[in-house]
């Protein structure tokens, strides 16, 4: 096959966003455990690793660039640079979204808390992360149906968000938790919900560099085709 | 071709390029005006060299005002395909054709159809740059019109000046219309063979691997030129360079050959942002990402 340094290139490429995705999902895990056993130490542990995963990320994106001048890609080539540089930016989005939890972690080890709130911050940082695990699974597969059912487990997240919001905005009688902890509560939801939603953009991008369309486009067919099957029922 | 006549006048008088004065006196040509070209059509068409069949079953729309690039590994057919687009295959030994090839609605291939007309209306620029090596810039630029009929050289010379202004040469060159035209270089000459096609007006411009001997600065002011030009003129171009028809065509056409010895296949044809980001099928994708070709 003509261009094997090319692919070889590619290819590694793709370890290195992978490798990245695995470290940001393990700070992840980290981060539920912090979360579950309300101990600050691990979470003090944690803090800073964003840095790391901002410099993987720019390396990535300049190994990106290089190759973009070197090799003037298409097609399928092009799409999978395009999806390596919005991988590497969801990773390091997620990364840094779970610093800043940890962050709040560490600044509120000992505070009262709501244990209704923040038994629901724990089932959605949970839920997050396995989102988060699911979307690399998916990737590294190529598992067109996976992403567009993760697509749909999304809406398990929004719920999760509202119903956070909703004991945010209506503290449990058992006691309500220290100010800055609540403060920082209701950050933890927004952040979770923000990293859920990474994951699922990087199973969507699957559906990109397998097909060329969007994720969105092609629920929208799917919805389509099934109010038509329905219509015709 | 006669039923077209009256709407050929008028959109090419126009589209000609007109003088003006300008405030220091000096006649300025006019930036060329925008003109809806003529479309082609091709349907079932097969080419021979003698007994081998070169080409098969090629069906294509060539939209008006636009470029169609046609892009395939080396033995394809893209060369012989383009050639049957103005019946210079038929100048070819064995050279023959089967289908139509519609200019505008009409069959290039009828009966009562001569070819020198078909070639003034379908103008070809090939891959070396040919100028006349005896005559000027100027000459070999008017070189097509002295065979068609008599023109007063106050015409000839808008026509010169026009022409070279739609190649994009005319500001290299205004002061020297008298030199040789093999004293340009070779990206000049390619652009003066483009000036002595448009000098006749075509409908159509085919360019056959046009920028393949050039520098990347002639190409790129090949390009360019080929970006103002398809606001008058339908332009088919072969090209081996992926990154020319990305940026150059509007429509791409991949030509491929299955197995040798087959004739070539339009395998794929699509606007060009499709071709060089999702492909339909797989052939395409490895060619244009060079996984083969």
């Amino acid at each position: 096959m003509a261009r094997e340094t090319f692919q070889e290139e590619l290819d590694e490429l793709v370890g290195e966003v992978l490798e990245l995705g695995e470290e940001v999902h393990g700070t992840l895990s980290e981060m539920v455990s912090a979360m579950e056993s309300h101990d600050g130490s691990i979470a003090g542990r944690e803090v800073g690793v964003d840095h790391r995963f901002k410099a993987r990320g720019q390396e990535i994106d300049r190994e990106v660039l290089l190759l973009q001048a070197r090799q003037a890609p298409v097609a399928k080539d092009l799409r999978l640079l395009y999806s390596v540089m919005s991988l590497a930016n969801h990773m390091v989005r997620s990364g840094t979204l779970g610093e800043h939890i940890y962050h709040g972690l560490v600044e509120t080890d000992g505070h009262e808390r709501d244990e209704d709130l923040d038994e629901a911050l724990v089932e959605m940082a949970k839920t997050a992360r396995n989102i988060f695990r699911q979307g690399l699974d998916i990737f590294r597969s190529r598992d067109i149906d996976g992403a567009r059912s993760l697509q749909a487990t999304d809406d398990k997240v929004d719920l999760l968000y509202s119903e956070a919001l909703n004991l945010i905005a209506n503290p449990s009688e058992s006691g309500v938790g220290t100010p800055e902890w609540r403060m920082r509560a209701a950050l933890t939801v927004h952040y979770l919900e923000r990293i859920a939603d990474h994951g699922v953009d990087i199973g969507g991008l699957t559906v990109f560099l397998t097909t060329g369309e969007r994720i969105e486009d092609a629920m929208q067919q799917y919805m389509d085709r099934e109010v038509r099957d329905d219509t015709r029922e | 071709m006669e039923r077209n006549k009256t709407k050929e006048q008028t959109s090419k008088e126009k589209a000609t390029p007109k003088k003006q004065e300008s405030q220091t006196g000096q006649r300025q040509a006019e930036a060329p005006m925008e003109h809806t070209a003529q479309s082609m059509e091709v349907n079932g068409l097969n080419a021979y060299y003698g007994g081998f069949k070169a080409i098969t079953d090629i069906g294509m729309k060539i939209a008006p005002n636009k470029v169609t690039a046609l892009i395939g590994p080396s033995g394809c057919g893209k060369s012989t395909f383009i050639r049957t687009l103005n019946r210079m295959h038929e100048v070819a030994r064995g050279g023959r054709v089967e289908g139509e090839v519609l200019l505008d609605g009409e069959d290039i291939y009828g009966k009562n159809v001569d070819p020198v007309q078909v070639r003034r209306k379908i103008g070809m620029v090939f891959q070396k740059p040919n100028p006349f090596p005896t005559m000027t810039i100027y000459d070999n630029v008017v070189a097509g019109l002295k065979l068609q009929k008599r023109h007063k050289k106050g015409e000839l010379d808008d026509i010169v000046e026009g022409s070279l202004r739609q190649s994009a040469l005319w500001d290299e060159v205004k002061n020297k219309l008298n030199d040789s035209g093999m004293s340009l270089s070779g990206g000049q000459q390619q652009r003066l063979c483009i000036a002595r096609t448009l000098a006749v007006e075509p409908e159509v411009i085919l360019l056959d691997e046009p920028a393949s001997a050039l520098d990347p600065m002639s190409t790129m002011k090949i390009e360019d030129a080929m970006l103002e030009l398809k606001k008058r003129y339908t332009i088919v171009i072969v090209t081996h360079n992926m990154q020319q028809a990305s940026r150059a065509s509007d429509y791409t056409g991949f030509f491929f050959i299955e197995d040798m010895g087959e004739p070539g296949q339009l395998w794929e044809f699509a606007e060009t942002e499709k071709i060089f980001t999702r492909p339909e099928r797989k052939e395409t994708e490895d060619y244009v990402t060079g996984r083969f070709g």
